[in-house]
C-alpha cells in the first residue's frame, strides 16, 4: 500500500540520529528570538551604561514623539490625467492580448494592466498550445520595472542622442556597402516573419548581408534532422494526450525542452480514465522535473544514453547494433511496452547529436506514433550551430565589416565570442541591459522591453501572434526593427510595416482590430508534407562511433527559473526554489551519493537547518571553473554529474543577483554533455534551501498520498485512499463525525474549495511566480532564505520515496532496524519523487484562528481564513498552531529598506506591485488569501451585472496560470461547478486529514503507472 | 494642512444655532408656506417666464393666491393642462390670453413646496431697487420691446449658446449686435437653412463657412421667423438685461455675512472656572474642596485625554486649501451638474476618480468667465483667475479657442480629502452602483460645500455601523436572488442586512 512508504525531503532526515531534523519537526521557527543576548546575561545588564530610569525616560520620551507625530496627518496628494485616455477607468484593470518572444519563451497572453502599468501575465486562453505561460513569463513582466536597463543608446560607452546615433552608422553602413564587406545580424531565433523581411529589406539594400540565427541553448541537432527529413527548418510537435507509452531519452520535456509547452498534452494523460493512463519512462542523468514526474526512471550516463537510443531503434526497426546497457531489464520491458502500444506511443530525446535526433524521429516513423506532429511544426527555436561556428571563424579571420547583435547575450553564453569580437569594426548590440555582449559592443543601441513594443511571431506553422505595447517605452530606446527600418531608410514606423505586413500575408482581409484584440491569428494549412530519404542506418552507426565513456560526465541543463540566464536580474526568478532541489539563488554542481564519497564530497546540515556543502574545481577540456558548490542529488546517476546553465552573469546586473557560475565554458561545441573531472577544493559554501523548511510536524506517512494504477484499478477505494479515523468510546469513527468546534452553516452563497491534482502537477512552479506578482510577495534575498524566512505563500513540497516499503522491509524482517534503508542499496540512490503543492489550507476549523489574541485571522462564510494585516501583533502562535506550516512572518519591513535592495526598493521595481493588495509590513503574519481580492472583484462583477457567477469565472492566480489544470478553484455550493465533481471523485482527500481541520483546499492523489508490460 | 477649526466651538456652534432655527421653524409652521424656501423654489421653477409684479412670459404673480383658491392653484402648477381639459373656465381664459403658450407642468413639485411658493409670492417682496421696472424704463426710452429680448434670451440659451457667444468667437462668430452686419432676411435665411443659403451662391454664406474650416452650422428649420426675430432683438440689446444681474447680485451680498462667533462666551467660561480652581487651591483653605477639585481635574484631564488619543487619525473635517478653489457649490449645487458627471469612474472603480482636466474642458472651452454672484473675497476676476488655472493645465488659448501646440501640459495637483489607510479596501461602485447609496450620505452636503471638506469620520465603527443597519439592495438583482431567500430564511427576516450577507467579515475590506 502506497502510503506505507517512507517520504523524505532531505537525506538529513533519513539520519536517524539527526537533532537539527527532530528540531524542525518540533519548532515553527528554528531560531528564537534574539532575547538571550541582552536579557540573559546578568554582568551585561549590570554594566550597562543604560539605567532603568534612563530606559524609563527614553520610553516616556519615544512614546510621546510618537503620539506627537501621529496628530498631524501627511497631505497626500491626488494627481488625475490631465487628459484622460478614454480607455482607461483609475481603478479598473485593463487586459491586452499581447506575446512573449524572448528568443527563449514563445507564448500567447494577457496582460493585466493598472492605470496605464503591466502588473502581471496571464495566459492567453484563446491560444490553445501556445498560450500558456512557464514560471519566466510569469516573471516576465518584473524585468520590464529592471533597474538596470538602460535608458538610451550608447556610442563608445557614452551615451548618444538617436539623430546622432543614426547618422554615424548609416555614414559607416554605406562605406562598408561600398567597400562590400559583410555586414551579419547575429540573432536570438525570432520567429517573427515580420522581422525577417525587414531584414530581407536590409539586405536587398546593402547587399552583402547575412543573418546568423544563435539559440544560447541550441537545438540544431534537432532542427537539423528535422530540416534532413522533413526540408524545413523547424521542431516537430508532439501531442502527449495521444500517447500511451513516452519514452523520453534525457529530454526534460516538462521544463525546457525545445521550448516547452508540452505539459498540457502529458498530463490530459496522467489521470486514470476507465483504467487507462499514460506510461511514462525516463532514461536520464540528472534528476529533471520530467524525471521526477516519470512512472519509472532510469539512471543512465549521458554517453550510455546514447547507446540506450541506439538499442530502442535496433528493437523496433531491427536496424543498428544493440550494446549491452547497464539497464537492459529495464529497456526490454519498455521496448515490449512501446511495441505493444504502436502508434499510441513516442521516443523522444533530448541528446543534442543531429544523428541522434534522426534515429528518434525514424523510431516515430517506424511505430507510426500518432503524438509526433511534422505538418505543423514549431518554428521556437532554428539556430544553427553549423553557422554559428562559421561566423566566429569569419570574425576571428577579419572578414566580417560590422555585426549586429539582437536580442541574445553571445559575450556571455557563446565561447570565444569576446575574443573574436575585437576584430569586426562595427560592432551593435541591440540589447536592454548593458550586458556582457553589450559591454564590449561599440554601440548599444538599446531596445524596450517586449510589452513596449510591437512585434509578431509564428509559433508554429499556420499559427501567428502579434506582440503589441502596453505600456510608453519607459527609457529612451527604440525597437531593432524601428532602427533597421530607419537605416534603410524607411518612413515607416514598424507599427505600420507589422500592420501592412499582416493585411496583406497574415490576415487576408480578416479584421486587424480582432487579431490585436485576440492577440492572435490561424491560418490552417494544408500542405502536404514531403520527406526525404536519409540515410538513419548511417547516421546510427554514425552515432554509435561518436559514444565516447569517461569516467565522469557533465550534463548541462538549464532550470525552470532563470533558463538561459537572460532574466537573471529577476529577483523573483531568482529566488524560486528549483523544483528538485528546493533550492534558491545558485547553481551547484549535482552530484551522486556513490560519487561524492569517493571524491570525500559532503553536504550537511547546520543547527538552524541551513544547508552547506563542499566545493569543487571543474575541469572539462582543459577549463577549469573553480570553487563550484557540491549538492549531493539523490537520484543521480552514477558517473555523471549535473550543473545548470544561466547563472554567473556579471554585468548589467545587480550585485545580489550576480550569483553562482558561469557553466557556458563548458558548453563546448554546442553539445550538453562533456567529459569532466572534479577536483575538492578549500572552503564551504551556504546554500540557500528551502527544503527542510516547513516541516509538517514529523508526520512521517498520511502526508501526501499516491498509488498505483493497478490499485486504483483494482482494489476498494478504501485501501489505497482510506479516510482518516479516530477512535470515540473506543470506536474507530470517521474523522468527519468529531469535532471540537461548533460545525457553522456553509451551505448558504458561496464558498470556496480549492482542488489539487497531483496526479497532473508537473511540480512546474509558474504558480509561485504568479503568486508573487499577484498578492506583493516580498523578495527576501539568499541569507533570509537560508535562515528559513522565505515569504512563498505557496510552496512546492518535494518528497522523495525509495522503493523499499515497509511491507516489503517486514517480508524482509529489517523493518525497523538500522539497516532497513542500507539493505540493498542507500534509498536516496534511486528515489521517486512526489509533488505536492501547499498553501495556506483554509480550514473550516482551523487552529491558528483560535490562537490569535487579538482576533487578526478568522474566517469567513466563503471559507477563506482571512488575515487582517492591520490587526496582527505578530505573536507568531497562529504559525506555530499551524499544522500545515504556510504562515510567514514579516522579519523585516521588506520595501524601503536598503538591505533588501529588491524590487520593492526602488520606484521602478515598485510598478509592478498590484495595488489592490497590501504590501505587508514588519512584524505581520501574512499567508495565502486564496486571493480573496480576485474572488471579491469577480462577486462584485456579477452583482453590478446582476447575475449570478458563472462557473469558472472564480479564479486565483495559481489556478489561473496552471497550465496543466491541476489546481481547480470554484464554488463547492453550485452543485454544476467542476470543483463539486473534483471534491467527489474518489481520490480526492485532504492534507493531514486525521487533525480534523476540515480545510477547505483538497487534493487529489497521484496515480503512478507501475504496469511494466 | 489647513487648521481646522477646534471641535468643541464648532459643536457649540451647532448647537446654538440649532437652538436658534428650531425656534424659528415652530413660529413660522404657524403659517401656510416657508417664504424663505419659497422665494428658492421661486428662482429655480418661475423666475425664466414670471415675476412678482410684472407680466413676462407669463403673468405676474404677486399676491396671486388672493386672486385664486390654494386647490386650483395647486393643479395648475402641477399640470395646467389636464386642469384645462377639465374645462376649467379660468384655465382656459388664461391660455387663451397668452396666446395658447401652455405653462410647462412641474408634477415634481408637492404641495408643500406649491404653499411654499405662494407663501413667497404674497410677501411684499423687500425694498430693492426694481430692476424689471429698471429694464422697462430703460427699454421703453430705448424703444425696444423688453419681453422679445427675455424671450430671445430664452431661445438663444436653448438653440445657439453652444457654439456662439455674444461677446466672442466659440464654435462660431460672436453674435453681439449681428444685425449691424447682416441684413435681417439673410439672418432668417440662414438661420433656418444655411446649407441652402451657401448652394444658392450667397457670397457671405460661402464665406462664413469657409472661414470656419467648411463646419457647416446644425440647420433650425423649427425657429420662426418671430423666434429669429427676438434672437436679434436679444443679440442687439442684451445689456438691458445685464443691469439685473449686477443688481441682484449686489441685493444677495447682504445675505453672505457671517454669523457672529460664540466662541468668546467659552472662553469667559474657561477663564471663570481656571479662577475658582486657583482660588481653591490658593485661597481656600478647605480641604475637602481641594480634594474634589483634584478628582475633578484628574476626571477631566481623563476624559479629555481619552477623547483626544480616540480622535487621533481622524480628520473629520478636513478641509485642505486645493490648487484651484474649486466650488462644488456652484458646480454641484447652483448648476446643478450630476457628481458622476465629473466623478464618473465612481460607478465602474474603486475610486470615485478626480476628474482630468479634460472633462473641466467640457464645459469650460465655452465657459471662460464667472457670471454668477461675487463677494468682497471672492471677485469676478477671482473665478476667472481660478478657471484660468484649467487653461494652464491643459494648455487652452480662450482668445484663439485652441489647445496650443507643443505644450507642456501641467497635472493639477488636489490635496486628497478622504485618506483611507492603505490596508482597508473600499470599492466605490460596490456602495454606488450596486447599493444605490447616494454619494451625499457618506460625503455630507457637498452640493453646499464651497470647499470640500470630510464629512464623515471614516473610521471603522463608523462604516461597520451602516453595514449593520443597512438593508441590502436586492431588487432586479439576480445575483441576490438565491444567496437572500436563503439567508432571509435563516435570519427569520424580510430584507438581509449587509452585516448578515458577511459585511462585517475581516477579510471583506483588509486583504
Amino acid at each position: 500500500m502506497a502510503s506505507n512508504k517512507k517520504y523524505w525531503k532531505s537525506v538529513e532526515e533519513l539520519n536517524e540520529n539527526s537533532s537539527i531534523v527532530a528540531k524542525l519537526r518540533q519548532n515553527e521557527f528554528v531560531e528564537d528570538l534574539p532575547a538571550d543576548q541582552f536579557l540573559g546575561d546578568k554582568e551585561t545588564l549590570e554594566s550597562s551604561a543604560t539605567s532603568r530610569r534612563d530606559f524609563l525616560k527614553y520610553v516616556g520620551f519615544s512614546t510621546a514623539a510618537a503620539s506627537l507625530a501621529a496628530c498631524e496627518g501627511p497631505v497626500i496628494k491626488s494627481i488625475p490625467y490631465v487628459v484622460k485616455p478614454d480607455d482607461v477607468t483609475p481603478g479598473v484593470a485593463d487586459f491586452y492580448a499581447t506575446s512573449i518572444a524572448n528568443g527563449e519563451d514563445f507564448a500567447n497572453i494577457l496582460v493585466k494592466v493598472r492605470e496605464g502599468r503591466p502588473i502581471k501575465i496571464e495566459p492567453n486562453k484563446l491560444a490553445k498550445g501556445s498560450g500558456n505561460t512557464n514560471a519566466r513569463v510569469q516573471a516576465s513582466v518584473l524585468s520590464l520595472y529592471d533597474n538596470n536597463r538602460l535608458k538610451g543608446p550608447k556610442a563608445n560607452g557614452k551615451a548618444i542622442a538617436w539623430d546622432a546615433f543614426d547618422k554615424e552608422i548609416t555614414a559607416e553602413l554605406n562605406k562598408l556597402k561600398a567597400s562590400g564587406e559583410a555586414i551579419v545580424f547575429l540573432t536570438s531565433t525570432t520567429a517573427s516573419p515580420s522581422t525577417n523581411k525587414i531584414i530581407q529589406d536590409f539586405t536587398a539594400l546593402y547587399g552583402n548581408v547575412e543573418q546568423v540565427v544563435y539559440d544560447a541553448v541550441s537545438e540544431s541537432g534537432a532542427l537539423d534532422a528535422f530540416e534532413a527529413i522533413y526540408g524545413e527548418r523547424a521542431l516537430p510537435d508532439y501531442d502527449l494526450s495521444k500517447a500511451d507509452v513516452i519514452v523520453s531519452i534525457d529530454a526534460d520535456f516538462l521544463a525546457d525542452w525545445q521550448g516547452g509547452g508540452f505539459e498540457v498534452g502529458y498530463a490530459k494523460g496522467r489521470v486514470p480514465n476507465h483504467g487507462k493512463m499514460s506510461r511514462h519512462v525516463q532514461f536520464e542523468s540528472n534528476m529533471s522535473l520530467t524525471g521526477a514526474n516519470a512512472d519509472k526512471r532510469y539512471m543512465v550516463k549521458p554517453s550510455e544514453q546514447t547507446q540506450v537510443l541506439l538499442n530502442i531503434y535496433n528493437a523496433v526497426t531491427g536496424n543498428g547494433t544493440a550494446k549491452t546497457t547497464s539497464v537492459d531489464a529495464g529497456l526490454q520491458k519498455v521496448v515490449k511496452q512501446l511495441k505493444a502500444a504502436g502508434s499510441k506511443a513516442v521516443v523522444i530525446t533530448g541528446l543534442k547529436d543531429k544523428n541522434a535526433q534522426l534515429v528518434a524521429l525514424a523510431i516515430n516513423k517506424a511505430i507510426q506514433s500518432e503524438a509526433v506532429n511534422v505538418a505543423s511544426p514549431k518554428y521556437i527555436r532554428s539556430g544553427s550551430d553549423a553557422k554559428v561556428s562559421q561566423l566566429l571563424a569569419n570574425m576571428k579571420a577579419g572578414k566580417v565589416g560590422a555585426l549586429f547583435i539582437y536580442d541574445t547575450n553571445p559575450a556571455y553564453t557563446l565561447n570565444g565570442f569576446a575574443e573574436a569580437l575585437k576584430n569586426v569594426n562595427l560592432s551593435i548590440a541591440f540589447s536592454m541591459n548593458e550586458d556582457e555582449t553589450a559591454s564590449v559592443s561599440k554601440y548599444v543601441a538599446t531596445i524596450p522591453h517586449y510589452l513596449e513594443s510591437w512585434g509578431d511571431m509564428s509559433v508554429k506553422k499556420g499559427h501567428y501572434g502579434l506582440v503589441q505595447p502596453t505600456i510608453n517605452p519607459l527609457f529612451d530606446t527604440r525597437q531593432f526593427q524601428d532602427t533597421i527600418l530607419k537605416w534603410i531608410g524607411s518612413s515607416q514606423s514598424y507599427y505600420d510595416y507589422v500592420k501592412a505586413y499582416w493585411n496583406t500575408s497574415i490576415l487576408k482581409g480578416k479584421s486587424w482590430n480582432q487579431a490585436l484584440h485576440d492577440g492572435i491569428a490561424v491560418n490552417a494549412s494544408n500542405a502536404e508534407v514531403t520527406t526525404n530519404e536519409v540515410n538513419i542506418a548511417g547516421a546510427a552507426s554514425a552515432l554509435a562511433s561518436s559514444i565516447k565513456e569517461s569516467a565522469l560526465e557533465l550534463s548541462l541543463y538549464t532550470k525552470v527559473s532563470l533558463g538561459n540566464g537572460q532574466m537573471a536580474n529577476n529577483p523573483w526568478l531568482q529566488e524560486l526554489p528549483d523544483p528538485i532541489t528546493r533550492t534558491t539563488w545558485d547553481n551547484y554542481l549535482l552530484v551522486s551519493r556513490v560519487d561524492a564519497e569517493a571524491n570525500g564530497l559532503k553536504n550537511w546540515t547546520v543547527s538552524d537547518g541551513a544547508l552547506n556543502g563542499d566545493k569543487v574545481n571543474v575541469t572539462v577540456n582543459g577549463v577549469t571553473v573553480k570553487d563550484v558548490p557540491v549538492y549531493i542529488q539523490p537520484g543521480q546517476a552514477k558517473g555523471s554529474v549535473g550543473l545548470a546553465l544561466g547563472y554567473g552573469r556579471s554585468k548589467g546586473i545587480n550585485d545580489n543577483m550576480s550569483i553562482g557560475v558561469n557553466a557556458y565554458p563548458f558548453f563546448q561545441n554546442f553539445n550538453t554533455n562533456q567529459a569532466v573531472s572534479i577536483e575538492k577544493v578549500e572552503g564551504v559554501h551556504e546554500f540557500a534551501c528551502v527544503q527542510l523548511h516547513h516541516t509538517i510536524m514529523g508526520r512521517e506517512a498520511e502526508i501526501t498520498k499516491e498509488t498505483t494504477l493497478a490499485d486504483f484499478v483494482s482494489k476498494p477505494k478504501e485501501e489505497w485512499n482510506a479516510k482518516a479515523h479516530v477512535s470515540q468510546d473506543h470506536q474507530l469513527v470517521g474523522i468527519e463525525k468529531i469535532s471540537l468546534w461548533e460545525k457553522f452553516d456553509d451551505t448558504i452563497g458561496t464558498k470556496f474549495n480549492l482542488a489539487i491534482d497531483l496526479a497532473t502537477c508537473t511540480g512546474c512552479a509558474t504558480c509561485i511566480i504568479a503568486c508573487h506578482a499577484e498578492n506583493n510577495v516580498a523578495v527576501v534575498g539568499k541569507h533570509e532564505i537560508r535562515v528559513s524566512r522565505d515569504m512563498h505563500w505557496l510552496r512546492i513540497d518535494r518528497y522523495y520515496t525509495s522503493d523499499m516499503t515497509v511491507e516489503k522491509g517486514k517480508e524482509e524482517g529489517i523493518y525497523g532496524s538500522a539497516g532497513f534503508f542500507d539493505a540493498q542499496e542507500h534509498p536516496s540512490d534511486d528515489p521517486e519523487v512526489t509533488f505536492q503543492l501547499v498553501m495556506c489550507q483554509h480550514c473550516d476549523h482551523a487552529p491558528c484562528e483560535t490562537v490569535c489574541p487579538v482576533a487578526a485571522t478568522s474566517h469567513g462564510r466563503q471559507g477563506q481564513n482571512q488575515m487582517a494585516y492591520n490587526r496582527c501583533i505578530g505573536t507568531r502562535y497562529c504559525a506555530n498552531n499551524c499544522p500545515y506550516k504556510v504562515r510567514r512572518f514579516n522579519w523585516f519591513k521588506y520595501f524601503d529598506n536598503n538591505e533588501f535592495d529588491f524590487n520593492m526598493n526602488n520606484d521602478l521595481g515598485k510598478m509592478v506591485l498590484n495595488p489592490d493588495v497590501v504590501v505587508r509590513s514588519r512584524g505581520v503574519m501574512e499567508k495565502c488569501s486564496m486571493c480573496i481580492q480576485m474572488t471579491q472583484a469577480t462577486i462584485l462583477k456579477a452583482k453590478k451585472e446582476g447575475r449570478p457567477v458563472k462557473d469558472g469565472e472564480f479564479q486565483t492566480a495559481c489556478s489561473n496560470a496552471c497550465s496543466t489544470g491541476a489546481i481547480v478553484f470554484g464554488d463547492i455550493n453550485d452543485s454544476e461547478s467542476k470543483i463539486t465533481d473534483a471534491k467527489e471523485d474518489d481520490r480526492t482527500f485532504h492534507l493531514l486529514e486525521f487533525v480534523g481541520t476540515r480545510p477547505n483546499v483538497f487534493y487529489q492523489l497521484d496515480v503512478r503507472n507501475t504496469n511494466e508490460a | 494642512m489647513k487648521s481646522v477649526l477646534q471641535h468643541n466651538t464648532i459643536q457649540r456652534f451647532f448647537l446654538s444655532s440649532l437652538t436658534f432655527i428650531l425656534l424659528l421653524t415652530t413660529q413660522l409652521s404657524a403659517q401656510d408656506g416657508d417664504a424663505k424656501r419659497g422665494k428658492g423654489l421661486f428662482n429655480a421653477n418661475c423666475a425664466a417666464c414670471h415675476k412678482l409684479d410684472k407680466k413676462l412670459i407669463g403673468p405676474a404673480l404677486e399676491g396671486i393666491s388672493e386672486r385664486r383658491s390654494r386647490e386650483w392653484l395647486i393643479a395648475w402648477t402641477k399640470d395646467n393642462a389636464a386642469l384645462r381639459a377639465s374645462g376649467d373656465a379660468d384655465a382656459i381664459a388664461i391660455f387663451e390670453e397668452y396666446n395658447k403658450m401652455p405653462m410647462m407642468a412641474y408634477p415634481q413639485l408637492s404641495d408643500q413646496d406649491i404653499d411654499d411658493i405662494f407663501a413667497y409670492t404674497d410677501n411684499k417682496p423687500e425694498a430693492k431697487p426694481e430692476v424689471g421696472v429698471a429694464i422697462a424704463t430703460s427699454a421703453a426710452a430705448l424703444g425696444i420691446d423688453s419681453l422679445q429680448v427675455v424671450k430671445g434670451k430664452n431661445i438663444f440659451n436653448a438653440n445657439c449658446a453652444a457654439c456662439h457667444k455674444l461677446d466672442k468667437k466659440l464654435i462660431g462668430p460672436a453674435l453681439g449686435k449681428m444685425i449691424d452686419k447682416r441684413s435681417e432676411d439673410w439672418l432668417k435665411a440662414w438661420i433656418k437653412d444655411n446649407a441652402a443659403l451657401r448652394a444658392s451662391g450667397d457670397a457671405d454664406a460661402i464665406a462664413i463657412f469657409d472661414e470656419y474650416n467648411g463646419s457647416p452650422m446644425t440647420a433650425f428649420p423649427q425657429l420662426s421667423d418671430a423666434d429669429i426675430e427676438a434672437i436679434i432683438a436679444y443679440t442687439s440689446h442684451a445689456d438691458i438685461l445685464s443691469a439685473k444681474t449686477a443688481t441682484v447680485a449686489s441685493a444677495d451680498e447682504g445675505l453672505a455675512k457671517p454669523p457672529k462667533s460664540t466662541a468668546w462666551m467659552t472662553y469667559v467660561v474657561l477663564f471663570v472656572l481656571l479662577l475658582i480652581a486657583l482660588w481653591i487651591y490658593f485661597v481656600s483653605k478647605n480641604e475637602f474642596l481641594k480634594l474634589v477639585m483634584t478628582i475633578a481635574l484628574l476626571l477631566g484631564a481623563g476624559y479629555y485625554g481619552y477623547l483626544g488619543m480616540m480622535s487621533i487619525g481622524i480628520d473629520q473635517g478636513y478641509k485642505p486649501i486645493q490648487p484651484i478653489a474649486f466650488s462644488h457649490k456652484i458646480h454641484a449645487g447652483d448648476n446643478k451638474i450630476d457628481c458622476q458627471y465629473c466623478h464618473s469612474s465612481a460607478k465602474h472603480s474603486k475610486t470615485s476618480g478626480i476628474p482630468s482636466a479634460n472633462v473641466c474642458m467640457n464645459c469650460h472651452k465655452s465657459i471662460s468667465e464667472y457670471n454668477g454672484p461675487v463677494t468682497d473675497e471672492k471677485s469676478k476676476a477671482f473665478y476667472d483667475g481660478e478657471i484660468q488655472k484649467i487653461y494652464d493645465a491643459v494648455g487652452w488659448d480662450k482668445d484663439k479657442l485652441v489647445y496650443k501646440e507643443n505644450y507642456e501640459q501641467k497635472p493639477i495637483q488636489w490635496v486628497r480629502i478622504h485618506n483611507l489607510p492603505d490596508f482597508a479596501y473600499y470599492n466605490h461602485s460596490q456602495h454606488v452602483t450596486v447599493a444605490g447609496l447616494k454619494c451625499q450620505t457618506c460625503h455630507g452636503p457637498v452640493e453646499e460645500m464651497e470647499e470640500v471638506e470630510q464629512f464623515a469620520p471614516l473610521t471603522m465603527s463608523w462604516c461597520l455601523e451602516c453595514h449593520r443597519k443597512t438593508e441590502l439592495k436586492v431588487e432586479s438583482n439576480e445575483y441576490y436572488a438565491k444567496i437572500h431567500e436563503e439567508l432571509s430564511k435563516k435570519y427569520g427576516v424580510e430584507k438581509v442586512t449587509v452585516a448578515q450577507m458577511g459585511g462585517l467579515e475581516c477579510g471583506k475590506c483588509h486583504y
